[in-house]
């Protein structure tokens, strides 16, 4: 866009405001300068997205609605914070799940890793590995609703990181970052995950 | 039924599951990877399950890589309390 329209002088018009959308950065410099219109577009953006994550760290829909609402209050009083180390959404995603540790600590629930400690021969014997039938499991991944529905089933810390690396697209560096964990720990958690909900798929298969 | 585990390649079936998403996310040594393919290649059991495996990771992403729009309601009640709660503030 140009430089006179961008700065505000001047009437943008529409096609040319529709055919450069300002990225995510520029959004958030002009939240921090108190632009609403920036904000509510930031707001626009990722929505859907902080929603999903929030999800999938919180305890129930209404503790996710809460992180949602705290975490775009957060993005508009600390915009000016950004320091443009990671992208827009991944900061965002680490005001979500700071909200949630605070919310947590409010809540004094202990942090239920169930499957954390299970062998993970027994993790892969519920996702069809040495069974013979594993072919059921690329089966049920074809209906969304099973996919979702073994999603939610799985432990919050689970959840989180299946959102943050398999549909989020975050790097295995960025994901440990986020977590505050190491590397190994966190592909290890990975892959716990991914077996849990390969199981949580089979054993949810036939449930219709 | 359950298969008896077997060595392929050095490596025993259960290492081979232990790896298999540092295998699907290439992040793997090309050494050990090489050793993992070739367990793949002479393994059914564990070619098998680890292409149903890296199936469902797929479809996983697939299906669910774009978030679904906010419920209305929900959708509602954040800019509702947005609205409020910086009603205050300079724009």
């Amino acid at each position: 866009m140009p430089a006179l329209y961008s700065a505000g002088y001047l009437h943008v018009p529409e096609e040319i405001a529709s055919a450069s959308e300002p990225d995510d950065a520029t959004l958030l410099l002009e939240t921090a300068r108190g632009n609403r219109a920036a904000f509510e577009t930031l707001v626009a953006r990722h929505q859907a997205a902080v929603y999903r994550y929030a999800r999938a760290i919180a305890q129930n829909d209404a503790d996710a609605e809460d992180l949602l609402q705290e975490t775009f209050l957060s993005a508009f009083l600390f915009a000016a914070g950004f320091r443009g180390d990671s992208s827009v959404r991944t900061w965002l995603l680490v005001i979500a799940r700071n909200a949630a540790l605070r919310l947590r600590a409010r809540n004094s629930r202990a942090s239920a890793d169930a499957q954390g400690e299970a062998p993970l021969a027994e993790l892969g014997w519920r996702a069809g590995w040495s069974q013979d039938d594993p072919e059921s499991l690329a089966i049920c991944a074809q209906r969304r609703d099973r996919l979702e529905r073994a999603l939610r089933s799985l432990p919050p810390e689970y959840r989180e990181i299946l959102v943050l690396r398999d549909l989020e697209g975050l790097s295995g560096p960025e994901t440990a970052q986020l977590l505050g964990c190491g590397l190994p720990a966190m592909k290890s958690r990975l892959h716990r995950a991914r077996l849990s909900l390969a199981a949580a798929l089979r054993e949810g298969g036939n449930d219709d | 039924m359950t298969e008896p585990e077997r060595t392929v390649a050095g490596l025993r079936c259960s290492e081979v599951l232990a790896r298999l998403s540092e295998f699907r996310d290439a992040e793997l040594p090309p050494e050990l990877r090489a050793r993992i393919q070739a367990h793949l290649d002479a393994c059914d059991w564990c070619l098998r399950f680890s292409e149903n495996f890296l199936a469902l990771l797929a479809e996983f992403h697939r299906q669910l890589a774009m978030p679904a729009p906010l419920e209305p309601t929900v959708h509602h009640r954040l800019h509702e309390r947005l609205r409020r709660s910086l009603r205050h503030t300079p724009s």
